[in-house]
């Protein structure tokens, strides 16, 4: 299966801008073969929504996990094979509400797995209630007068908490998404890349297509990010911030890697008989 | 002293020592070939309140603390009050009398010795030792090295500081209860302790928890010996965070433990439904505290049972087992790592503050630990859920050229999501299969602990509550059967058979009887009485004893 598709039927409306994530992350993976990354090497979790029937379609190895745990999940694999590089499809009910705390402290840990976020601003696959990134006024089932809650700015939000890698895509430019995919998996630390993509009972690709624009430039600093995306539109896109900071798993064993290097049974119970020596005199 | 055990009490104000002099005492005792079994009972607060330590020793075997002391060092007037009845015949009250007078015991000016050094009261502690030394009939010499040994940090102010106050206490106690010497000096350990290293020497290579009492000390021991043992232990934002992660380690090939209590548990449910659809081997430890909600968070209970026995959503195995003694705490532990790595399932190792917290002295052979392994799968054209004959599929785990897929939606063999109604119908079927399996292997296996007596009734009782009653039994000379079932789930009926229609009584600490009901629906057991316990403390085996023998 070459082509990273799996026999399920893709059930993702016509004209999802799912696809367009699909089809980016598979060529992606094929040009970080061709980089050297073994495909083995790749392993991903998924939440629950929408965008979570790529763990379906996508011929990889992984957990599909539960709504909102999914990074959670991710960061298991991490911390106990630090070798695998590890890829988490979320949405915006998933990991921005179910699972918001999970995204924030894989941010604040700067956990080395990649987050892509599929923005399509609803609930979707529960019938179009308001997410923690729809616009105010929405008319969904729960909030039959519009919403009135404001919206997270998901880019300022995760360069806040500490993410090392934060860019946006869109779903109708398949390219920048495949280049941005490419960048984040490749950088080492915790990348998030929210994704705009059009769900299809509730936007016209027409919407996005319009809005579209992409940042000048990168931003240098931290400061500078931040002040970039706390006033640039919510369809900019480009990388926001990039930075260099210790990983998570570095800071909790170094180089070692817990399944690789595990220790044997008679190292340990010669170690525990130790243990039990010692707090007899101590 | 009664039976040969003598108890030491000491009590005070959290942050004065309390919890180390009992464990400097249990050191000293089991230092002259004594066993040793110490409580702590202690408030949820940082400083201040009212804490103390009991610890009895004997030359023999000794299950439990006894709530009469031989020798009582209280620190305060509080302390002096809460305890004033806990006094055995014969036995000696220490007050301090800078803070009150007319107490029938020996006063020791606590306060106004201990203002004299820069710790202040910090020093109480030593100064419980050294009364204990004197009780004791230690020399200086002796009483010296312990506390050198035992207090590292200033340890001239606190020899001087003991020095003084064995001085003052030596008409009041000195030589006044002699220990004898027993066979051989053995380690000592707490409960958690004894789960943390059963843990590791069954294979552990992941932990993952948030600070919740009484399992908190196992996630700190488990830090502290990470790098020791190449473990990754880690303190995540939540319960949810807890077993998720833990889960995703498992996924990799890590065998992997979480713990907590009821309600960490409780926001774990959602992650041990979703290792009971993904055939994940977690081993998660409960140990329980009173409840409901916050309930009471430094005691003890079994009133998280019935909960433990269904937690999760939806039909899947959940194998629960819970240790009786600290020894098996060690043994169990690993074995449950194992189990769930045989049957693919989550594992509940329930326990309760009481086994968790309480140390004793031990006898484990290490080597008995068993080592979890899983069945893993050769060849190509890999299918993660492959329906075995006994439901349990080979495992792999990447990096592999095989795809592995673990599905938490209902999925087909290889892994996919589905909604098919026979795919539903059958992977139902293959899950349960595991069960079948299960109890076949546990039939080989010792499943429940049983003490023939000579007395036509018999005493169940499960977890840390069994060695109240042990204690309890040899005090009252009483002889009854004793049947603790390690297993709860399932719980090994064929084994319980016989004991049917006979006259049977459940010990618990549980208001409502939840191990009573258990015993009831799944053994089929006749049962003529229930003695409970459900104010947080554990059992005193002076008490029960009388509790037991009303019923016999």
């Amino acid at each position: 299966m070459d082509n990273l598709k799996t026999y399920a039927e893709v059930t993702w409306c016509k004209g999802c801008g799912n696809f367009g994530i699909f089809t980016a992350l598979r060529n992606a993976i094929l040009k970080l073969e061709e980089k050297g990354i073994k495909r083995e090497d790749i392993v991903m979790t998924a939440g629950i929504g929408c965008h979570a029937k790529i763990f379906d379609y996508l011929n990889l190895s992984g957990l599909y996990s539960l709504h909102g745990r999914e990074i959670t999940t991710a960061s298991g694999f991490k911390i106990s094979n630090p070798n695998l590089k590890v890829l988490t499809f979320s949405g915006d009910g998933s990991g921005l509400g179910e699972g918001l705390a999970h995204t924030l402290f894989a941010a604040k840990r700067n956990m080395d797995i990649t987050m892509i976020l599929h923005n399509n601003s609803v609930y979707a696959l529960t019938t179009g209630q308001f997410s923690p990134l729809t616009q105010e006024g929405w008319k969904g089932p729960t909030t039959p007068k519009g919403s009135f809650e404001i919206p997270f700015n998901p880019i300022s939000l995760l360069i806040e908490v500490g993410a090392t890698f934060v860019a946006r895509c869109y779903a109708g430019d398949i390219n920048h998404l495949t280049e941005t995919l490419i960048r984040s998996i490749e950088h080492e630390g915790f990348s998030f890349i929210e994704v705009l993509q059009p769900a299809m009972p509730y936007h016209k690709w027409e919407e996005y297509r319009s809005e579209i624009e992409f940042l000048d430039k990168e931003p240098k600093t931290k400061e500078e990010a931040l002040n970039v995306a706390r006033n640039s539109h919510r369809f900019t896109l480009g990388v926001f911030h990039q930075a260099s900071r210790q990983v998570y798993h570095k800071g909790l064993y170094e180089d070692h890697n817990p399944i690789i290097n595990k220790l044997s049974r008679d190292a340990r119970l010669d170690k525990i008989r130790k243990i039990l020596v010692i707090k007899n005199r101590k | 002293m009664v039976n040969d055990i003598f108890t030491f009490l000491v009590g005070g104000k959290a942050g004065e020592g309390v919890k180390k002099a009992g464990s400097v005492a249990a050191h000293i005792f089991s230092s002259m070939g004594q066993r040793v079994f110490q409580m702590d009972d202690y408030m949820s607060l940082i400083r201040g309140g009212h804490n103390f330590s009991i610890v009895s020793t004997s030359t023999k075997w000794i299950t439990s603390h006894y709530m009469k002391a031989d020798l009582l060092v209280n620190f305060d007037k509080r302390s002096c009050e809460t305890h004033i009845n806990d006094v055995a015949d014969g036995g000696i009250i220490i007050y301090n009398s800078d803070e009150q007078e007319d107490v029938d015991g020996v006063g020791i000016p606590f306060s106004s010795e201990a203002e004299k050094y820069p710790m202040k009261n910090l020093m109480y502690g030593v100064g419980a030792v050294a009364i204990l030394a004197s009780a004791i009939g230690f020399k200086k010499e002796q009483m010296n090295q312990s506390i050198k040994n035992q207090y590292p940090r200033s340890i001239e102010d606190n020899i001087k500081f003991a020095n003084t106050i064995y001085d003052i206490v030596k008409g009041g106690c000195q030589g006044k209860f002699l220990l004898s010497k027993g066979e051989k000096e053995r380690p000592i350990i707490t409960g958690n302790e004894a789960i943390s290293l059963g843990a590791i020497a069954g294979g552990l290579d992941t932990y993952f928890g948030y600070p919740m009492t009484p399992a908190s000390s196992i996630l700190h021991f488990l830090a502290k010996q990470a790098e020791n043992f190449g473990l990754a232990v880690v303190h995540a934002e939540s319960e949810l965070a807890v077993i998720n992660m833990a889960i995703g380690s498992t996924f990799t090939g890590a065998r992997s433990m979480v713990g907590t209590s009821g309600g960490g548990f409780a926001l774990m449910t959602e992650g041990i439904s979703l290792a009971g659809i993904t055939e994940t081997p977690i081993l998660i430890v409960l140990s329980q505290r009173p409840g409901p909600a916050t309930g009471v968070p430094t005691y003890t209970e079994q009133a998280d049972l019935s909960f433990a026995l269904s937690a999760g959503h939806g039909d899947f195995l959940r194998i629960v087992a819970s240790p009786g003694t600290i020894e098996e705490a060690y043994y169990l532990t690993a074995e449950m790592l194992d189990l769930v790595w045989k049957f693919q399932t989550p594992g509940i190792l329930l326990t309760e503050k009481h086994l968790s917290e309480c140390s004793m002295t031990i006898d484990i052979d290490v080597d008995k630990a068993k080592w979890a392994k899983p069945k893993m799968y050769q060849g190509e054209n890999y299918k993660r859920y492959h329906d075995a004959e006994d439901g349990i599929s080979p495992m792999l785990f990447p990096p592999s050229k095989e795809v592995i897929k673990w599905n938490s939606y209902e999925h087909d063999e290889f892994g996919l999501t589905t909604e098919n109604a026979e795919m539903i119908a059958k992977m139902h079927d293959k899950r349960n299969k595991k069960l079948k399996a299960l109890v076949e292997y546990l039939k080989s296996q010792y499943t429940v602990n049983i003490i023939r007596g000579e007395m036509t009734t018999n005493l169940f009782a499960y977890g840390s509550t069994y060695m109240s009653v042990l204690e309890a039994l040899r005090y009252g000379g009483l002889n009854p059967t004793i049947v603790q079932p390690i297993y709860l789930n399932p719980l090994p009926a064929w084994e319980l058979e016989e004991f049917r229609n006979q006259d049977n009584v459940v010990i618990e600490q549980s208001s409502t009887g939840q191990f009573t009901a258990l015993l009831k629906e799944k053994a089929g057991l006749k049962i003529r009485s229930t003695i409970k316990k459900y104010d947080g403390r554990p059992f005193d085996p002076i008490k029960l004893s009388k509790k037991i023998k009303e019923v016999l």
